[in-house]
């Protein structure tokens, strides 16, 4: 059973060490409340089932490399930061940045996420279940991007490796990405996407995005 | 207007198809307008009037065998600035290519610099020299004594600065781990992710397991986290014996770190996470800081990640040092890097390296006034790096109110390079930053660890010989009355004493805006 920690009027490191204490001994479940105010919660983690009930504050799972975090309501700035492993679930919405820099693992988020979405992915799927802001997957070096709804502006800016597929419109492209055809294997695999996540979409609607050259700064 | 006789012309009888066949190749006849070049009736071409030559550099172009060489007779700083053979040339590979031009190294040429101060030996007005052969000195660098459980003693004020793995070759990168744990100093893994070996090298060990200590007596690893994130997980920032924040660098302050395709083989992609060939070129900024309190942020988790037990450092390019180092004291590190103008890096556009930041001189007073208005100088300790050379930069550094120093591309040449300016190309003959397999067998690491060890301690002996003939027994009891400024320049530019006139310069004396 999940124990419950309080985190109102705590700083980080009190409820790091709490939670790390509490993930090592209680079956790795636990639950945070009142913690909007902590940024960088959960970092590091390698293991451990975390729900943070209502939202969080930046950098919620920085550098996760295995944990499965559960955010009830929205989670601010750079959630999933440079994850390399495991889960970031956000019922709600994600700020600016979430799933930035990630090596691996999963994020997904319910609600709409930000500019600059997954940017430098280099092997995370991301999945959003709305709309994307501006510049999302800029740099993009590996991993699958999938954004259920509408897109921004610059969308893949300078993508050079990895896949974007939207389900809605996107306001404009970036430099060095173009619009391929959707595959089996791609409508195969976000049917997977789609149904583990229970994100209603047809698979089929989506379109595809990848990159025109992987080195497209210096000839 | 061309300046007559400012040149030498000199052809390779030996490739020359003229002295090899007369009569069949005049080539440099035909194209020079000036009549540099005669020919016989024989048809054999000679160079009949140097004087003529007017640096045109046709003959050259046109030869067929590349075997004209035209070179200035005397410094084309006296003779053709700004118009330089080099500024033509660059101008031509622009028209040529439209590309401009990157290279490796560091700021080259007239820079105010560590040369035009002095140190002021002790005599009669200052406490008496201590002796270098028979007394101590003490050295030591402690970073994060207040603030973390595990802090890093450095035996010396000198660090390894951050050269990633990608911009040198993993056996540069073991050198430089072998050489810190034989001297007790750091060394950092720059951007480029972490080689398997270099952590427990550094720590003096040969095994993974730390239980076989070869190196004594074991220095430090210093993990960075930049804006390219290549390599970095949770893992390697637990790595490090410290976490150094990377914000800039002095030859490309504004800009991120460039790898460029020729060197990302295989086993950099798989480390950096990109495909093999591209060019790994990162951010100018960090993608997840917006604002000053998210670098603050970064600074706390990377604290909580790594258990409150390790240093946090900031390393900062040669833009405002006042107001840089302040606000990266003010985020909560422990130490910060400051690197000037002539700091080297692994490839660079040449204007930014040549034109962009300011010298590591100017840079040093106005970082430590920081620290000192903040109350927290030698608290936070501040390292100088850019251009420092040996035991006098040390010392002058360190005078100025440095805390230590780093030596990037000083450890490059000790290694073995010849400063060919060349790194970004991954062909280095001396197995340092090329990528190839049969230039890295080149270097072996024991060896070149060896060197740079060797260095290391010469250079030390040099900072103790400088600190003690100064009247000093420790070399934080240097300071700015230990050094004068040469010329009214450097006086203007440092607030050190000037030499003769023996005080500040006026605005020094009163005080002044940071």
């Amino acid at each position: 059973m999940s124990r419950v920690l309080d985190a109102k009027g705590k700083d980080l490191r009190v409820v790091s060490t709490q939670l790390k204490e509490m993930i090592a001994a209680d079956g790795k479940e636990a639950t945070v409340k009142n913690a909007s105010h902590l940024h960088g919660l959960c970092a590091g983690l390698k293991g451990g089932e975390i729900t943070i009930e209502g939202d969080s504050g930046d950098y919620l799972g920085v550098l996760n490399d295995g944990a499965l975090i559960r955010v009830a309501g929205n989670a601010g700035r750079y959630a999933a930061d440079n994850m390399t492993h495991g889960t970031v679930l956000v019922d709600g919405d994600t700020d600016y940045g979430a799933a930035q820099y990630c090596y691996g693992g999963i994020v997904v988020v319910k609600g709409s996420a930000g500019d600059f979405t997954a940017t430098m992915n280099k092997g995370a799927t991301v999945i959003i279940g709305q709309d994307v802001g501006d510049e999302v997957g800029t740099y993009m070096l590996a991993g699958d991007l999938v954004i259920v709804g509408n897109a921004g502006r610059n969308l893949g800016n300078y993508l050079i490796r990895g896949n974007i597929y939207v389900g809605g419109q996107w306001a404009s492209l970036g430099h060095n990405v173009k619009e391929e055809t959707l595959t089996k294997a791609d409508v195969d695999k976000l049917q997977g996407y789609l149904a583990k996540y229970a994100i209603k979409a047809d698979p089929r609607a989506f379109r595809k995005l990848a990159p025109l050259s992987a080195k497209p700064f210096y000839k | 207007m061309p300046v007559v006789g400012a040149f030498c012309v000199t052809v390779h009888k030996d490739i020359c198809i003229n002295a090899q066949m007369p009569g069949k190749c005049a080539t440099c006849v035909e194209v020079c307008p000036y009549e540099v070049y005669a020919i016989d009736g024989n048809g054999q071409v000679a160079v009949q009037n140097y004087n003529a030559c007017v640096g045109c550099r046709i003959c050259a172009e046109f030869c067929p065998e590349n075997a004209i060489r035209i070179n200035p007779a005397e410094s084309e700083y006296l003779s053709r600035y700004p118009w330089t053979l080099g500024q033509v040339e660059e101008i031509h590979h622009k028209a040529l290519t439209g590309g401009y031009l990157l290279r490796g190294f560091g700021t080259m040429g007239p820079m105010p610099h560590f040369d035009q101060i002095v140190v002021v030996p002790s005599q009669l007005a200052a406490e008496p020299p201590k002796d270098k052969y028979r007394e101590e000195c003490e050295m030591e660098v402690v970073i994060g004594e207040d603030t973390c459980e595990k802090p890093i003693r450095l035996q010396y004020p000198i660090i390894f600065p951050a050269m990633s793995f990608g911009a040198l070759s993993r056996e540069a990168k073991l050198a430089l781990a072998i050489a810190a744990a034989k001297t007790g100093i750091a060394e950092n893994t720059g951007e480029g992710g972490l080689v398997a070996e270099a952590r427990h090298y550094c720590h003096g060990y040969i095994d993974k397991e730390e239980t076989q200590k070869k190196w004594e007596p074991g220095g430090y690893l210093v993990v960075q986290w930049s804006t390219g994130r290549w390599g970095v997980s949770v893992d390697f920032v637990r790595a490090g014996d410290a976490v150094e924040v990377k914000i800039g660098q002095g030859a490309k302050p504004g800009m991120g770190g460039h790898l460029l395709g020729a060197k990302v083989t295989e086993e950099i992609a798989a480390v950096r996470g990109v495909p093999v060939g591209s060019d790994a070129l990162s951010p100018c900024r960090y993608y997840d800081v917006l604002s000053f309190e998210d670098l603050k942020k970064q600074v706390a988790f990377l604290r909580d990640v790594t258990n409150y037990e390790k240093p946090i450092w900031i390393k900062l390019g040669p833009s405002r040092p006042y107001d840089d180092v302040r606000l990266a004291a003010e985020a909560g590190v422990d130490a910060i890097s400051l690197d000037g103008i002539a700091g080297g890096t692994g490839a660079s556009p040449d204007l930014v390296t040549q034109g962009v930041g300011i010298p590591t001189i100017a840079c040093i007073p106005p970082a430590v006034r920081a620290l000192k208005d903040l109350g927290l100088h030698r608290k936070v300790k501040l390292f100088a790096l850019g251009g420092i050379r040996n035991g006098l930069d040390a010392v002058k550094a360190l005078a100025m109110g440095a805390d230590g120093v780093g030596f990037g591309t000083a450890a490059e040449i000790a290694m073995g390079c010849r400063a060919c300016m060349a790194c970004h190309k991954g062909n280095c003959p001396y197995g340092i930053t090329s990528q190839k397999p049969e230039l890295r067998a080149r270097l072996d690491p024991e060896e070149a660890g060896q060197r740079l060890a060797n260095f290391v301690k010469a250079t030390v002996e040099e900072i103790k010989i400088l600190t003690m003939l100064s009247g000093h027994s420790d070399i934080k009891d240097l300071s700015e009355e230990d050094l004068r400024a040469v010329d009214p320049e450097t006086a203007a530019i440092t607030g050190l004493k000037l030499i003769g006139y023996e005080r500040r310069m006026p605005w020094w004396e009163n005080g002044h805006d940071n």
